[in-house]
């Protein structure tokens, strides 16, 4: 349909032949140090979501990056309908029929969405003048195609994630791809986006595309997904039928070990009130914000995405000037007006988006676990090793040495990093905004520990988590934010998903 | 610098047996990719050793002891401009600051003022205008680049406005910089000035807390005021650093040359950044140090003697500097490509 709309689909789509659309056979691919794949072979039919699972280096990118020509694999054969390959180059993958949508998608945010769809290969009318008619056209049919709410003319700037993960769709699909590779679609996506885009993987699949779908979330994977491999430690553990297969037995393929010993919280003795915040407001955060959390507590914070949960978080750090307010800490009282505040009166935030505002990425181990620490201590840097080495330790972050970039970490051990950064400081209050977003369960099994600690050790913890189970099962409180309010406030035993969804949504009654 | 050298040996595993050879020869040139010095001191001893069969008299003390004495003004503003590339910034107007402080010192020893008020005066005038530069540059949420490039004009324009462009002759004064030899004669005081910048800055970056901020807030300034860093005033102590540093610049260039004009160190600042850049420090900072710096400096210093012993078109000079740079950005693509895979 999208080809006729197009009118320029492979034929060989209309064929319509039975074996797989794609499979790739023995491939091996080894980096210096590492072997990201050792003898993968992985199969993909017409219509077929099939999912890959498997924890942060087990080489789902590989993998999806050998087929979207990205990196050339060092042995075995991608064979696109019934043609062996031995190496795809991005464009010849396109040409082929593969098309790929990356985790951070980028588009350009000067550009309309018509535009940033034929960003490359623009519908040139005389000499260069781009046919921003036929370029509305045609995005505009594949809009009303995919039944999906899209403004062609809308300003990449003004798109919210969702929107533009769907322009990256639309994109994709204007190659007319017999496969179309989705690495952790909804990882920047509310509940309610989320839904939509599953049903949308559905339907896309429903018309003949076979789809490679990657993701942390093992309840979307079992509700979207045909068939799921499980990949661990660069092998092929497993590929099953995603019906009858549960969460637990895929976290058990995938790591050896069973869920239910992740989310188990140990019981920590609650304490007296560590921080009282006051009437706090300012920008994103309008309307007075007033909680506590005390010694051994974890406050959790749930809302949809866009519901004001990390501007409230970043107005306590002082990264956002606050209006009004007082936060009440450890018997002192202050606004803080910078992070440098913050941190001077006790508080310590780990970002959500670690490599943009979290880590120094051409700088080591050592230099990102003390940047914080320096910063209370003298002006000539000393013990710098010791700390890193007692941190790396401690939290176990693998890394051949201190003294390593920390571009080079896999994504758990950088998220480990920056929390160390601030374990160094021994703050009073721990704010984490998606703590364990984009971690491998090994690393986010770890997390949890790592703030356990905290509350054995009299610190209070506020989180910020999208994952509803995560956070049910880590918080004691749960403060329910929506359009940027603190609506109410609720005993995390009390709830369940579903009654935390409600409020998040703002229906009433049942 | 520092930090590559040391995590050069680490970061290569060692491997058994036949693999052994190709082991060795990717950790050298790991090596080499993360100390871009060694490769441009090699280059420099290779010029030398050139020059120095076609010509003898390069390896004559008093070529290398002018060689040295030629780099030092470049030296001492190419170790200011390592710290603010690795801090991410620049300041294109430290040429026309140095003429500015340069014209201030003349006017006041010809006034009758004493060499001593003259040179803090001087002194002041580049630490007030580099502070200004930062300041400007933090208030309105502007690169340095283009916030220095508009007080250029600014800072020449005072300069000639004060001297109503003529020359500041003052050929016996501030001579004790470019006329005293250390350790029999053999050690121009000007080249252990630069060297104690060199050293100064070298200390700074790798050892104090002000070194770390300047590579945080190069890599990433919004990670960096997120752990607490006040970048706005880290951002303008460095650029006070640099003032100090090209304010002694400009002490010893109008020793040196016995004048001033407002276009006395014309073109110096593009000539640091080449020699930083050269030297292995990344345009987009966040890495790097003083080391290459020197190495780079002396390597520019080493081309222009060579093409007057040589008897070179002096044009060529100009020709080997911008080739030189091409070279480099080369050699830090190289970098990238041998140095992360991943």
């Amino acid at each position: 349909m999208i080809a006729q709309a197009l009118g320029t689909g492979p034929e060989a789509q209309a064929a319509g032949h039975s074996g797989p659309v794609l499979s790739l056979e023995h491939i091996s691919k080894t980096y210096p140090g590492t072997r990201a794949l050792v003898d993968v072979s992985f199969d993909l039919a017409a219509g077929e979501v099939h999912c890959l699972v498997g924890e942060n280096g087990a080489g789902k990118s590989t993998l999806m990056k050998i087929l979207a020509g990205v990196v050339q694999p060092d042995q075995g054969a991608i064979v696109l309908r019934g043609e062996a390959h031995r190496n795809l180059t991005p464009r010849s993958a396109l040409q082929l029929g593969v098309s790929t949508i990356y985790q951070e998608s980028d588009i350009v945010t000067s550009l309309t969405v018509a535009d940033n769809v034929f960003l490359g290969q623009e519908p040139v009318r005389a000499v260069d003048v781009v046919d921003a008619n036929q370029q509305r056209r045609i995005t505009q049919a594949i809009i009303e195609d995919l039944g999906v709410d899209l403004d062609p003319d809308k300003l990449g700037a003004r798109l919210s994630p969702a929107q533009r993960q769907l322009t990256m769709i639309v994109r994709a699909l204007r190659f007319s791809p017999d496969v179309l590779i989705l690495d952790e679609p909804t990882s920047s996506l509310g509940q309610a986006e989320t839904e939509h885009l599953l049903s949308l993987v559905r339907r896309l699949a429903e018309r003949g595309i076979g789809i490679i779908y990657i993701s942390h979330y093992l309840d979307e994977v079992l509700r979207v997904g045909d068939r799921i491999t499980v990949l661990k430690d660069g092998q092929h553990v497993a590929t099953l039928p995603a019906a009858g297969a549960t969460a637990e037995g895929l976290v058990h393929l995938m790591v050896g070990r069973d869920a239910s010993a992740f989310f188990v919280k140990e019981s920590v003795p609650i304490g007296e009130v560590l921080m009282r915040v006051e009437d706090y407001s300012g920008p994103g955060v309008p309307e007075p914000a007033t909680f506590e959390v005390r010694r051994g507590e974890v406050l959790g914070i749930g809302g949809l995405v866009g519901a004001g949960r990390t501007e409230l978080l970043e107005l306590l750090f002082g990264v956002r000037k606050p209006r009004s307010g007082t936060i009440h800490l450890d018997g002192r009282d202050s606004r803080p007006r910078s992070p440098r505040e913050a941190v001077a009166a006790g508080l310590s935030l780990v970002t959500e988006d670690r490599a943009r505002s979290g880590l120094f990425p051409d700088r080591t181990v050592r230099e990102n676990l003390a940047t914080a620490w320096n910063e209370l201590r003298g002006a000539v840097v000393r013990g710098e090793r010791t700390l890193a080495d007692g941190i790396v330790d401690r939290l176990g972050i693998v890394t051949p040495s201190i003294e390593q970039e920390v571009k080079r970490l896999s994504g758990g051990n950088q998220q480990k990093v920056l929390i160390g950064r601030w374990l160094a400081v021994d703050a009073q209050v721990y704010m984490f905004d998606e703590p364990t977003k984009g971690v491998d369960i090994g690393a986010k099994h770890d997390i949890y520990g790592f703030i356990a600690e905290l509350l054995k050790a009299g610190r209070a913890v506020v989180i910020v988590s999208s994952d509803l189970p995560e956070l049910l099962s880590i918080s004691d409180r749960i403060a329910i934010m929506r359009h940027g309010r603190i609506i109410s406030t609720v005993a995390a035993a009390e709830a369940t998903e579903q009654s935390l969804m409600k409020e998040f949504l703002g229906v009433t009654g049942e | 610098m520092s930090q590559a050298s040391e995590s050069a040996p680490t970061s290569s595993p060692a491997a058994p047996g036949s693999a052994s050879q190709r082991t060795r020869r990717s950790t050298i040139l790991a090596f080499v990719a993360a100390n871009q010095w060694v490769l441009i001191l090699l280059l420099t001893i290779g010029l030398g050793i050139f020059t120095g069969l076609v010509n003898d008299r390069f390896f004559n003390p008093r070529n290398i002891i002018s060689i040295l004495e030629q780099s030092s003004v470049l030296g001492l503003v190419a170790a200011g401009a390592t710290i603010l590339i690795i801090s991410g910034n620049f300041d294109i107007s430290v040429g026309a600051i140095i003429g500015l402080a340069a014209v201030v010192m003349a006017i006041m020893v010809r006034a009758g003022y004493p060499e001593e008020l003259a040179m803090l005066a001087g002194m002041a005038v580049a630490i007030t205008c580099s502070i200004v530069n930062a300041t400007l540059a933090r208030l309105f949420q502007a690169p340095t680049f283009i916030v220095s490039l508009a007080t250029a004009g600014i800072f020449t324009g005072i300069a000639l406005a004060l001297t109503e462009g003529i020359i500041q002759l003052v050929p016996n004064n501030f001579t004790f910089f470019s006329s005293t030899r250390l350790l029999g004669g053999n050690l121009p005081l000007i080249f252990l000035i630069s060297l104690l910048g060199y050293v100064a800055v070298g200390f700074l970056l790798r050892f104090t807390r002000m070194g770390r901020r300047t590579y945080a807030i190069g890599d990433n300034p919004r990670a960096a005021f997120l752990a607490g860093i006040d970048v706005s005033r880290t951002t303008v102590l460095l650029f006070a650093i640099n003032g100090i540093l090209i304010g002694v610049a400009a002490i010893m260039l109008i020793s040196r040359i016995g004048s001033a004009l407002p276009s006395t160190g014309a073109g110096l600042e593009l000539r640091a950044i080449g020699a930083v850049v050269i030297g292995g420090v990344p345009i987009t900072g966040g890495r790097g140090g003083v080391v290459g710096t020197f190495f780079g400096v002396l390597l520019l210093g080493v081309i222009s003697n060579m093409l007057n012993m040589l008897r070179i078109n002096p044009f060529l000079q100009e020709i080997a500097f911008g080739g030189l740079i091409v070279l480099a950005i080369g050699i830090s693509w190289l970098r990238t490509r041998v140095g992360s895979d991943r």
